[in-house]
């Protein structure tokens, strides 16, 4: 197959760092180091708006609240130590649509590396380099509390991603390890440790239910990526969980923990040559992209049950800039091939997104 | 000297002139590549953290320890720069690190990757120090430390 660039924008003046496109609206945001993110169209690539004088530094990471189709929730993190929440509202007046920050969520202290909601939207995930994950839960409309602080790395937390239907949440690390965690019955737990990255753990993603891939039976699967220059897979081999709620549970279980059993089930083909910063596992074809400092975007298929081969690869993808994300996005411009079309959303260095599409050859 | 590379705020700005002196009478139209020579010559003049000394003279930076090669795709290079503590247990090892890094930052094209690592054995926690020294994300928070950027700039200000 072939990946072709369909537009390049210079999104900002500095590094982006991470691109989201929206789970269900043509427009995507970036996280950049020019301390603020931008609104930009999937249906022209034009930048809709500037979220800027939200945070003192860098801005990481970015993540749209799910389930908030009418008023879209973006959330921020930054290195400034804080995570933001921005909502899109119509002025009633003008009739024009505006951002708004409501919350400044303090309580890291270090920086923040990344921010995630959960499938349902009602908890937000952040990490930091104080070694630390926080799961927030939304109490009431833009007030959240702290529900859990884990910490349970030795080092700089990464990256952080939730199960799509599970409340599962899983971390990377600086201490090359991934962690799983869920609410136990009086407090949000570490089930499982995942050792078998040699290096840092940059990214992390939860395969899509919509995978044509996904099966119930065999289990769900994590990908993950790292400064080993690998990408690897973890399949769930065994779960129990206190589920909706511990007091249903028989008394004999009550205060027992939940329990996850993953194993690593396949290394996809070595394809870079130095850190690979992030990975996003395709609903559509179930099909997976990384990239990273090679410059390289490369794309990989399930050939059999964990057998992976690489299907397409472009080097020198933003020139001689490192690439910090690649994601998977429904596609929205008028070239267009039916409901299920897909791009990739790349970003990097130079402070250009890039987009690109996948062809037969 | 401004302590931020000119590539992290204007991508679009023009590439440095590298004032490397020399090759004054050979005025060729492509010029040469850089060489190992040239990265220490833009690192030796930098100062030690705590003492009015070069790099060079400390031997903290040595011509031997430094190799450029091409990458495979044609374009990019690996700069990879291992240097030498003064003292095993140095404190400041990580600041000599971080400043060697912005020094070639600011000095190189975008297409080179840089390596820089503190030398096997030369270091008590030379592994830690050199795991910190590659992760992008903590060199780039630390170039928004002020304090840190403080003690960079004054490195660097021994420069030309």
């Amino acid at each position: 197959m072939k990946l072709t660039q369909l537009a390049s924008i210079a999104a900002h003046p500095d590094r982006v760092w991470q691109v989201a496109p929206h789970p269900t609206l043509p427009f995507l945001a970036t996280a950049s180091a020019d301390k603020s993110s931008k609104i930009i169209s999937l249906l022209n690539f034009n930048t809709l708006t500037t979220l800027d004088g939200g945070h003192k530094r860098t801005v990481r990471s970015v993540a749209w609240k799910p389930n908030t189709e009418d008023e879209p929730v973006l959330a921020t993190g930054s290195f400034d130590y804080n995570a933001g929440i921005w909502r899109q509202f119509e002025d009633e007046a003008t009739e024009k649509k505006d951002w708004q920050f409501l919350v400044i969520l303090e309580g890291h202290e270090s920086e923040m590396k990344r921010v995630a909601w959960s499938a349902g939207g009602s908890f937000l995930a952040t990490c930091s380099r104080d070694k630390s994950v926080w799961v927030w839960e939304e109490m009431d409309d833009d007030n959240f509390e702290t529900v859990a602080v884990l910490q349970d790395h030795t080092q700089d937390v990464k990256c952080v991603a939730w199960h799509p239907e599970d409340v599962l949440l899983a971390s990377g690390s600086y201490d090359n390890n991934i962690m799983l965690y869920k609410e136990g019955s009086d407090d949000w737990v570490c089930v499982k440790v995942l050792e078998g990255h040699e290096s840092t753990v940059w990214s992390l993603e939860f395969e899509p239910l919509k995978s044509p891939k996904y099966s119930e039976e065999r289990g769900s699967r994590l990908v993950s990526c790292s400064d080993d220059f690998t990408v690897k897979i973890w399949t769930r081999t065994e779960q129990t969980g206190l589920g909706s709620g511990g007091g249903q549970l028989p008394s004999i279980l009550r205060g027992s923990q939940p329990k996850e059993e993953w194993e690593c089930t396949a290394t996809l083909p070595k394809a870079h040559s130095r850190s690979v910063y992030s990975v996003s596992w395709s609903k559509v074809t179930g099909r997976i992209v990384s990239c990273g400092g090679d410059g390289k975007i490369v794309v990989y298929e399930e050939a059999e049950d964990n057998e992976w081969k690489i299907v397409a690869e472009v080097g020198l993808a933003h020139g001689a800039y490192e690439i910090n994300c690649v994601a998977w996005s429904t596609r929205y411009d008028k070239d267009k091939r039916g409901e299920n079309d897909e791009i990739i959303i790349s970003s990097c260095d130079d402070g250009k997104v890039n987009f690109w599409v996948l062809d037969e050859e | 000297a401004s302590a931020t590379p000119a590539y992290l705020y204007d991508p679009f700005a023009a590439v440095p002139d590298l004032d490397f002196s020399g090759d004054s009478e050979e005025d060729d139209e492509t010029p040469e590549p850089i060489d190992s020579q040239e990265i220490f010559d833009l690192v030796a003049t930098m100062c030690d953290p705590e003492h009015p000394i070069t790099l060079g003279e400390l031997a903290v930076v040595n011509l031997d320890h430094i190799w450029i090669t091409d990458d495979d795709n044609g374009l990019t290079k690996t700069v990879r720069l291992e240097f030498t503590p003064t003292i095993t247990h140095c404190h400041l090892a990580t600041v000599i690190g971080l400043g060697l890094v912005v020094r070639l930052q600011q000095s190189l094209p975008p297409k080179y990757r840089i390596d820089v690592r503190c030398r096997e054995g030369t270091h008590t926690t030379d592994a830690q120090l050199n795991k910190q020294l590659a992760d992008k994300e903590r060199v780039l928070s630390a170039l928004e430390n002020e304090t840190l950027m403080g003690l960079v700039g004054k490195m660097i200000e021994t420069c030309k």
